[in-house]
């Protein structure tokens, strides 16, 4: 039998993650989840996927919301020995089917049952397995994530064991983070790098108990907190700041060590308002799928610098930043505008401090923009826009929201334009703001114009 | 509605003002789920108590004056306790 390089990977789930005692709590939802309950979830879930076609070699497709389902299935996935694909429950079916084609997992998870009220954070899932084809996983990689990228399509990226690994590894060594015994009141999704590793791996791998609220509202979270005597570290991004800083805690946390945020930059007047409010640290984290956790400022101290975390290298490179990344994460024909010779280019603008070696970012040297923590291409949503029947020429650019100047025959509506788009794009990624125009601006040459000046006056 | 006065468009525009900092003649009238979060915790707060959404109610909600329509809805419904 040829040599598989993702089934030798299993036993890392047992070693790296199911550590601690059986009777230790992973997860409170708010019902608490030990070890030993989830090993037991675990297992079932392996027969299920095996009986559903998945091999060691193989992949899974996981479409699901987060949820206690998410997680079994995903560590059942892992511990097959098979490859986990990563698929964000808000993207369309016409997404999802474009990422399933171009994957071909033997397996599908997707919710038969959804569950629990609304704006919920984690949800009740009863979920079902299907077939989906018998070809073995197109990469030796543990997980794939997609994001969404500047050729239209998303971007495939992989990560493989060894590298989750030593990512949990890496958080294991930065001051500041949750230590074993305490909690983690988790608010961003665990299908995206910063939840994945950064709260549902390392937590597992720690002993750091994940709570979840019970819903997205900042009183939730207060209650997340106060729930347990142990200490709590609020891990989000910068809009989670903003719903606890317009919250008026109902009386004292003292459980509440810190907020800690990844994403994007926070400014420093919503910095100041959630820290006079709790008089905790509110910690800054950069990191990207494709490496994890690059830098961290988790005392607030260096804002809007960070620190490379233990491992990581950082350098400037033409006012880019390139972190150091020893393999291509892509998945498809290697990039070398992305990823050469050890270093990825982050495609954010930033210094490095030579004497402190602090990193400063600032901001996107693309089209890539960041909606509440979740990255969007703005050149995926304007290639989805052109495509559309009716539109003949479409910009979209950021204009304090995600904004499509849109030209069309004349046989669209804005209604009918959207409707379209909802179709084919995940919320997160659609235009706030449509502009109907019957001609776009263009330049002396014939080239669309992307001014946003210009762009308003013509709508206007 | 314990003592606030009724919720109206302008209060919903000005809460998505504060969020995105813009002017409240650029708010967007299209909104998304962030925005709808933000605005549910916001009425929460103003009016002290909690929204009994469902998530039917929740999607379909696209823009401001439909998230209006549910809030005040909801609002109506007296609140347990």
């Amino acid at each position: 039998m040829a040599e598989d390089p993702v089934s030798t990977d299993a036993s890392w789930v047992d070693d790296i993650l199911f550590t601690g005692r059986p009777t230790d709590i992973c997860l409170r939802l708010p019902e608490p989840v030990d070890k030993a309950t989830l090993r037991r979830l675990v297992g079932a879930a392996q027969t299920r996927l095996a009986e559903a076609g998945l091999r060691p070699g193989g992949a899974a497709a996981l479409r699901l919301p987060p949820s206690l389902a998410y997680v079994v299935n995903l560590l059942a996935t892992w511990r097959t020995g098979a490859q986990a694909i990563l698929l964000d429950h808000r993207l369309t079916d016409h997404e999802v089917d474009r990422a399933l084609r171009r994957l071909d997992p033997q397996v599908v998870v997707a919710p038969v049952r959804t569950g629990g009220g609304a704006l919920r954070i984690f949800v009740d899932v009863t979920e079902g397995v299907s077939a989906y084809s018998d070809r073995p996983a197109g990469s030796p990689h543990a997980v794939i994530q997609l994001s969404s990228g500047s050729t239209g399509p998303s971007k495939v990226i992989g990560r493989t064991a060894a590298d989750l690994v030593g990512e949990v590894h890496r958080y294991t060594r930065i001051d500041g983070v949750a230590l074993p015994g305490e909690r983690i009141v988790l608010l961003p999704s665990m299908v995206h790098v910063l939840g994945l590793v950064g709260g549902l791996l390392y937590g597992l791998h720690a002993g750091v108990e994940l709570c979840p609220p019970e819903r997205l509202s900042g009183d939730a979270i207060l209650a997340a907190v106060a729930a347990q005597d142990s200490p709590a570290t609020v891990l989000g991004v910068p809009f989670h700041i903003g719903l606890l800083a317009s919250t008026v805690p109902p009386g004292p946390l003292p459980q509440l060590r810190r907020m800690t945020t990844g994403g994007e930059l926070v400014p420093a007047a919503v910095a100041r308002a959630f820290t006079d409010r709790y008089g905790v640290p509110l910690g800054n984290m950069y990191g990207m799928t494709e490496v994890g956790v690059i830098g961290t400022d988790l005392y607030g101290a260096h804002r809007p610098a960070i620190a490379p975390a233990p491992g990581i290298r950082v350098r400037e490179s033409g006012g880019e930043l390139w972190v150091s990344c020893p393999a291509n994460p892509y998945v498809g024909l290697a990039d070398p505008t992305r990823w050469a010779d050890g270093w990825l280019h982050t495609r954010d603008a930033g210094a490095v401090d030579p004497g402190t070696g602090l990193v400063t970012v600032k901001g996107r040297l693309d089209s890539q923009v960041s909606v509440g923590g979740m990255k969007v291409d703005l050149t995926e949503v304007e290639a989805t826009v052109a495509e559309l029947p009716g539109v003949t020429a479409a910009v979209v650019v950021w204009d304090d929201g995600i904004t499509a100047y849109v030209q069309t025959d004349g046989s669209l509506t804005e209604d009918t334009l959207d409707k379209q788009l909802a179709e084919r794009l995940a919320g997160y990624k659609r235009p706030r703001t449509l502009h109907l125009l019957a001609q776009l601006p263009r330049t002396t040459t014939g080239k669309l114009v992307r001014s946003t000046t210009v762009l308003r006056d013509a709508a206007s | 509605m314990t003592g606030q006065p009724d919720l109206g468009r302008a209060d919903l525009v000005s809460m998505l003002a504060e969020l995105t900092a813009k002017p409240v003649d650029q708010v967007p009238d299209r909104i998304g789920s962030m925005e709808l979060a933000w605005l549910v915790h916001l009425v929460e707060q103003r009016y002290d108590r909690r929204l009994e959404l469902t998530d039917d109610q929740l999607a379909g909600i696209r823009t401001v004056d439909d998230a209006l329509a549910v809030f005040r809805t909801s609002l109506t419904v007296p609140a347990d306790g």
